[in-house]
């Protein structure tokens, strides 16, 4: 089960660099055959980014009262849990598209029962079809990179 | 019933309700479920999930091992069944418009175990589902789409992209009206001046007012509390607002009195401070959503 989590998602635009954080995000996984299956959602309007408007804004443009949730899944081996680092392909929904990942690198720490897991997804407002915010008529950057860190204990 | 190594075979057969003309075509998906040894299975709920919007319908086959579900629209769907003491199955289909298909999948659940799995790190549940929103406990609401929502957003970020556009162009007239000011008071006796000072004022307050009216008009989304530089921008809002009344009224006052081949005096001789504050407020407004301070 996911114990807690943090999720920061961050913006670049020629006058701000902004950032919006979630610690709402709940996770699960199921294993079975040597093989664990892992679902993360966290709810769009969870994010803030420490300005009302910009918050709103966000989850009008990416179409979070219609899409509430994003989701990523991924499959690992159970023996990934021993690694320092794990690869993982992971699917994500959002806005109403999932976009695919292939091979992105989570660090693991080990701490008792605990698992620290910690990476950033190279998530990009193309993969989601997302008109990119402007201000001043100055769009933001496609980039989107999500910083996850997430502690993970056995059920 | 031994739960341990039942497999089951779960059949689908897709049959799509295509109407070529309709931009919502909608398809109708069969499910067959049956057990390992093809012995069809009643009463299986099967859940079919849309994998773009999440949403998700329930259905139950009947005694024949049979259910449809209907008005499903086009696309990738995630087929879910499962079987009191029997096990559970997945499948991912494609709901395609424009073309006739009927497919049959066949699914193996290999085992399911009543132990818990106390050696495996992230808690799995006896059997192969894949975990699913309801399990990790999310509220309907905040599962659930919202299409009035997201048209009262779409609504009200239009109506701030009008108000920052308006707010923009504003600054045009407002920076000229500044300038002229110049020769348009003091000891200038130019009616031109003035009259140039006047006209880009008048521009100046008409944009100014459809500007405000964006703003004003733009839906309130219920439960949001204003925090950051919104705060600052509206909070500045009681100061330009105001102003934007009082300097024109001064300035005409103050037109009049020039006009008269007289010395601004009286309340009128606040028209340039009030408009110096009016335009320093707006600037400070505008700057407090473009820059990170």
């Amino acid at each position: 089960m996911l114990k807690q989590s943090t999720l920061t998602y961050h913006v670049s635009h020629p006058l701000h660099q902004s950032e919006g954080v979630s610690r709402a995000a709940r996770g699960k996984g199921v294993c079975h055959d040597g093989q664990c299956d892992f679902l993360i959602a966290v709810p769009v309007k969870s994010f803030d980014s420490g300005d009302s408007n910009r918050d709103l804004h966000m989850i009008q443009v990416t179409r979070g009262a219609e899409f509430p949730m994003v989701t990523v899944r991924t499959r690992l081996p159970e023996s990934a849990s021993a690694s320092a680092t794990v690869k993982a392909d992971l699917e994500v929904q959002f806005a109403g598209q999932t976009a695919r990942y292939q091979q992105v690198a989570f660090e693991v720490v080990t701490q008792g029962d605990e698992k620290k897991i910690s990476g950033t997804i190279p998530t990009t407002l193309t993969d989601f079809k997302i008109d990119p915010p402007s201000l001043l008529a100055l769009p933001v950057k496609n980039e989107i990179p999500v910083r996850v860190e997430m502690t993970w204990t056995s059920q | 019933m031994n739960l341990k190594a039942v497999q089951f075979v779960f059949g689908i057969i897709l049959i799509f309700v295509l109407t070529a003309h309709s931009l919502y075509a909608q398809a109708t998906l069969s499910v067959s479920v049956t057990d390992s040894s093809g012995k069809v299975v009643g009463n299986a709920k099967v859940t079919v999930k849309n994998a773009a919007t999440g949403l998700s319908t329930e259905a139950q086959t009947d005694s024949t091992g049979l259910c449809t579900v209907s008005n499903l629209a086009v696309g990738e769907y995630e087929v879910l069944a499962s079987g009191d003491g029997i096990g559970t199955a997945i499948a991912h289909v494609t709901l395609t418009a424009g073309v006739e298909v009927q497919q049959t999948l066949l699914l193996t659940v290999t085992s399911v175990s009543q132990a818990p799995a106390d050696n495996l790190p992230n808690a799995p549940t006896p059997n192969k589902t894949e975990p699913s929103l309801e399990d990790l406990g999310f509220s309907k609401t905040d599962t659930q789409a919202n299409a009035a929502q997201q048209a009262l957003l779409d609504k009200r970020t239009h109506m701030l992209k009008m108000h920052q556009r308006f707010g923009l162009i504003t600054t045009v007239p407002l920076l000229a009206t500044l300038i002229t000011s110049v020769n348009a008071g003091g000891k200038s006796t130019s009616t031109t001046d003035r009259n140039v000072h006047l006209v880009l004022g008048a521009v100046t307050g008409d944009l100014y007012g459809i500007t405000a009216y964006y703003a004003i008009r733009a839906p309130r989304i219920k439960g949001t509390e204003t925090k950051g530089p919104i705060k600052l921008h509206k909070a500045l809002a009681w100061i330009h607002g105001p102003g934007m009344i009082l300097t024109p009224i001064l300035g005409a006052m103050a037109y009049s009195q020039k006009s008269n081949g007289e010395k601004v005096h009286g309340i009128a001789a606040a028209h340039g401070p009030v408009a110096i504050v009016t335009a320093g407020a707006f600037g400070a407004a505008l700057l407090s959503v473009s820059m990170k301070f």
